[in-house]
């Protein structure tokens, strides 16, 4: 990562991805009727949705590029932020919620944090620093909230009818 | 840098929200489509999606184009109408392994062979969901959850790259739901591929196969570059394990287009039967 | 002798051409200023397998075969069991025969004609590459009164291109079988020729259908073969390539008419053509058609059913699935043409109707007329052509399935802006979101229904002729004789009336109620062997107290005799 405009444009996305899939996930739990949840991750997008909104106005005046989505170099096959869908379940708990908003945001970090040590661009190294010293920041607050919620029964996924058919 | 579209991948989603299990792939799926069709640049209205029936059959409505929501295992027939008849609209197809293999099977034998210029996406899960958990071609012969086949179903699971490829798709790639960037590549690229272009997507099922969650740590992708040549990706998809994903061949045959010409008037034509 | 028309039966097998020296009399007989039908009996083999050309030429039109033939001309007698019972003489006919292929079999000496021999093959292979089926063609000329000349310029337009030899062969059997017959016993003769000059066509069932689904707009065919719809598409093939439309062979008919659906869901007016085993796997999709509103025709060329029944064979016995094959509620339109020049009109009137009410039209034509060629006056040009309400750019909150007074609502057509939309065949709301509520179920079934039953069909819902307190209801094929029936009876002073049934679905109460005022005694018509017709009226119409029905199976076609007599004994 050695442009500027490049890290920022990725900035973007890493936001962008994430809102979008907790409100994805959010839809998902309200069609499951798992309103406690969705209106978690719909808390979680809107968090997304400021940080997006910081990186882009520090990404205010300059141009950014146009990345079609695979173009984007991420350590995974999605942004860092971008909850794993497959940590999802229909009759997840807030527990669950928290802890895959923590696993999200110290990806977060983790990603800033290397390209802040790799980056050959001095001004790419300084944003990347500030920008993982935020994500260090939404750590905390998460970790401080998830001591608050109370783990789940073992039987947290027990469902007492079975699965319907549809079409 | 590319030219900047119009439309984000927003634009390309409906309102309308997936009845899909939280977890499913086909939500990966519908952010691949939307995020391909971005990109290409083309307007909405001059798109249109076609699917069958079953849980990924749903995926048109959640996009924001022109759509058909069929009946089971007809999607790729409605799909070659709508580009025969217009060849001027962007044409895909999606649906799961029974639509498209088992009840759909002979119209993606021809589909393959046809090569019209469409692009077909199957969203792989090797199990039929809205049913409750049967068996479909391509579940393994000893998969024994299903009520239907207690014992297994003692029958040896399609491979839908190599059956694709040995029909005569032009364009054959696979992907993974857990990669939904790359899923919108392939897609991208295959919508561009001139021809039938056939894409498998990997796509758990996290209700009858939460076993499938491993699939993240079973996929990986293919050696090499696209083979051009049939005889070569024979070869190649001999020996596939099934978990390799990009483009696995891509072949340069003309795509059918049947011969249109307007050189006559109906009432022309009425001269053959006076006398 | 003479009469009203003249009938005649070509016979042979293994390749005697008895199908091509048919064509060739019918063509003659037309260039000679008559009317003709023929109509076919074929047996299965694909090639050399026993076949009859079965003709009726006259001064007037004509659109039903006669009670018997005048005359049958046997090249052989080669598997005749078969059809012998399709063949009915009286005792006034005559058969031709060759003594080399010995006696009369007793299957068509039990009518108890006359016969004479003819020794059509001594006489061929004194001409080289001479053939039987032009000594039979010459003889049957001369024999009816057709003039010699016309048959000879048939002949030279037909074999001229394949070079002098063969038309020289071919005129020196014909005139050879001219020569012999001056000297065989006299049969009925054609009454003079009314030829004014006006323009004739000769057309089949099947081109007919074709031909009217170009003129109505059809942009679009997906076809698989199926005996006997395939001439349908046979002819659409070329001629839709020609005209700017496009035809796809399909791998069965789930995808042909599944294709027709895409094409027609993207804007192009789009028809497909099929036999019962053809429709009975389509049924599914037409269920779709109608549930989604896209509107689209199905051309089903009846056969003897059921499963694969006689392909080769003319039945009205795909009644039932026609109109009431679809699962759930599904209100479509059934047209049935009556003549075979009516395929075309009716044909051209579905297409029309399915688009105008954005849902599945079958037009129910069969062997009979499909398979028949008939030389008519020039058909009337009708004025039906596809056209669709259609939604109009960026409409404000478009609503695909809006619940609008006539139970139409504005398509939108892929490439119109700001109007997407899913097509569904789950039960929908109105922007067309699958939807299980009562309210939408209902509400969508009652704007599918209402559509149908609020358009104005006009006066094409039936044809209706004569009147009189006994009446004959019928459709399709069995409207021909049924019409020469009643010809016959108001000839001898009698009173009928005729009621034609065109179209079967939506049932036309009203109209019918005032058809029928006044009917004491019906007679139905049909050829099923389960009174389907029968059954359809019973569930549809309120009728007289006093119904007989004929209702016989094919292959056997109706007679206008067989009619004929059950009113004439109708005490």
């Amino acid at each position: 990562m050695s442009e500027v405009a490049t890290f920022l444009a990725h900035a973007v996305a890493l936001e962008a991805e994430a809102a979008e899939r907790y409100d994805e996930l959010a839809d998902a739990m309200e069609v499951h009727h798992n309103q406690e949840v969705a209106d978690l991750f719909r808390k979680l997008a809107k968090f997304s949705r400021l940080h997006l909104a910081e990186v882009k106005d520090s990404a205010k005046g300059i141009d950014l590029p146009h990345l079609k989505p695979w173009e984007y170099q991420w350590s995974e096959a999605e942004g860092p932020e971008a909850a794993p869908v497959e940590r999802t379940h229909y009759m997840m708990t807030p527990y669950h919620c928290i802890h895959l908003a923590l696993h999200n945001e110290k990806r977060g970090h983790q990603y800033y944090a290397d390209i802040a040590y790799k980056s050959p661009d001095a001004d790419v190294r300084k944003l990347a620093q500030k920008f993982a010293e935020e994500e260090a920041e939404h750590v905390v607050i998460l970790e401080k909230w998830a001591i608050n919620i109370k783990a789940p029964e073992p039987d947290w996924d027990l469902d007492l009818d079975p699965p319907v058919v549809s079409d | 840098m590319n030219a900047p579209c119009q439309l984000t991948h927003q634009d390309f989603k409906s309102d309308v929200k997936p009845i899909w299990c939280p977890g499913c792939g086909d939500f990966a799926v519908l952010s691949s489509v939307t995020k391909a069709l971005a990109d290409l640049g083309k307007p909405r209205e001059e798109i249109a999606f076609i699917s069958g029936i079953g849980c990924s059959s749903r995926i048109p409505a959640y996009t924001q184009v022109y759509g058909f929501h069929g009946v089971h295992g007809r999607a790729l027939a409605i799909a070659a109408g709508v580009k025969l008849a217009r060849p001027d609209l962007t044409v895909l197809a999606a649906g799961g392994d029974g639509d498209g293999l088992s009840i759909g099977g002979n119209h993606f034998l021809h589909a393959c062979r046809r090569n019209v210029d469409m692009t077909y996406i199957i969203m792989d899960n090797e199990v039929y969901g809205m049913t409750k958990g049967q068996a479909s071609p391509t579940t393994q012969p000893d998969w024994t959850k299903s009520k239907l086949t207690p014992e297994g179903t003692g029958i040896s699971a399609v491979e839908p790259v190599r059956l694709a490829l040995a029909a005569g798709a032009n364009f054959i790639a696979r992907g993974f739901s857990g990669n939904p960037n790359e899923v919108a590549r392939l897609i991208y690229e295959g919508i561009q591929h001139p021809g039938f272009s056939f894409i498998q997507v990997l796509s758990p099922c996290v209700t009858y196969r939460p076993e499938e969650r491993e699939w993240k740590n079973l996929v990986h992708p293919a050696e090499g570059n696209p083979s051009q040549v049939m005889a070569e990706a024979m070869h190649r998809l001999a020996g596939d394990d099934g978990f390799s994903t990009g483009v696995l061949f891509a072949g340069n045959r003309a795509p059918f287009k049947p011969p249109s010409r307007n050189v006559a008037t109906v009432t022309d034509l009425e001269r053959k039967f006076a006398s | 002798m003479v009469g009203k028309s003249v009938s005649v039966a070509l016979t042979g097998s293994g390749g005697a051409g008895a199908m091509t020296s048919g064509q060739i009399l019918l063509d003659a007989a037309s260039k000679a200023g008559y009317f003709g039908l023929m109509t076919r009996s074929m047996g299965p083999q694909i090639r050399g397998g026993e076949a009859a050309a079965l003709l009726r030429i006259s001064a007037t039109p004509v659109s039903s075969l006669d009670d018997h033939y005048d005359l049958l001309v046997a090249y052989d007698w080669g598997n005749v069991n078969r059809f012998a019972a399709e063949l009915p003489l009286a005792k006034t006919s005559l058969v031709l025969s060759d003594p080399e292929h010995g006696a009369v079999p007793d299957a068509i000496a039990l009518f108890g004609a006359r016969s004479a021999e003819l020794a059509m093959k001594t006489l061929a292979a004194e001409v080289p590459g001479g053939r039987v089926n032009m000594i039979g063609l010459g003889a049957a000329a001369v024999l009816i009164g057709l003039p010699l000349e016309a048959v000879l310029s048939v002949l030279q337009d037909q074999l001229g291109r394949k070079g002098e030899e063969v038309l020289a062969s071919a005129t020196a059997c014909l005139k050879a079988g001219a020569e012999a017959a001056t000297k065989l016993p006299e049969v009925a003769r054609l009454p003079p020729s009314k030829a004014d000059g006006s323009v004739r066509w000769n057309i089949s069932g099947n081109e007919a259908a074709g031909h009217g689904a170009l003129k109505a707009g059809i942009k679009f065919v997906a076809a698989y073969p199926i005996t006997p719809g395939t001439e349908v598409l046979e002819y659409l093939a070329p001629t839709l390539e020609k005209t700017g439309g496009v035809l796809v062979q399909a791998e069965d008919e789930l995808a042909s008419i599944n294709m027709i659906i895409g094409g027609s869901f993207s804007g192009v007016p789009s028809l497909t053509a099929t036999s019962g085993p053809g429709l009975a796997l389509m049924t599914e999709s037409i269920g779709l058609a109608i549930c989604s509103e896209t509107p689209i025709t199905i051309v089903d060329v009846m056969r003897g059913g059921p499963s694969t029944g006689i392909p080769t064979k003319s039945e009205q016995s795909d009644l039932n699935i026609a109109c009431y094959g679809m699962h759930g509620d599904a209100p479509h339109i059934v047209v049935a043409p009556n003549t075979i020049v009516d395929c075309m009109f009716s044909t051209q009137w579905a297409v029309y109707l399915a688009e105008a009410l954005q849902t599945a039209a079958i037009v129910l034509s069969d062997q009979a007329m499909g398979q028949a060629r008939n030389v008519v006056a020039k058909p009337a040009d009708a004025p039906y052509v596809a056209k669709r309400r259609v939604a109009a750019p960026n409409a404000e909150g478009y609503k695909r399935y809006a619940l609008t007074p006539d139970g139409i609502s504005p398509m939108a057509i892929p490439g119109n802006p700001g109007t997407n939309y899913v097509a569904d065949g789950l039960e929908h709301n109105e922007r067309g979101t699958p939807s299980s509520q009562a309210s939408d179920h209902h509400s969508q079934l009652d704007k599918r229904a209402r559509k149908l039953e609020m358009f104005d069909y006009g006066d094409h819902w039936a044809d209706i002729e004569g009147d009189g307190e006994i009446a004959v209801v019928t459709f399709g094929a069995s409207t021909g004789p049924v019409q020469e029936a009643l010809e016959r009876i108001r000839a001898k002073g009698g009173k009928a009336k005729m009621i034609s049934l065109r179209l079967l679905m939506p049932a036309q109460t009203k109209n019918m109620a005032a058809a029928l005022n006044g009917v004491k005694k019906l007679l139905v018509v049909e050829q099923t062997h389960s009174e389907q017709f029968n059954k359809y009226l019973r569930a549809h119409f309120d009728l007289p107290p006093a119904v007989k029905v004929l209702s016989r199976p094919g292959p056997l076609p109706i007679r206008p005799n067989q009619i004929e007599s059950i009113i004439a004994d109708w005490k």
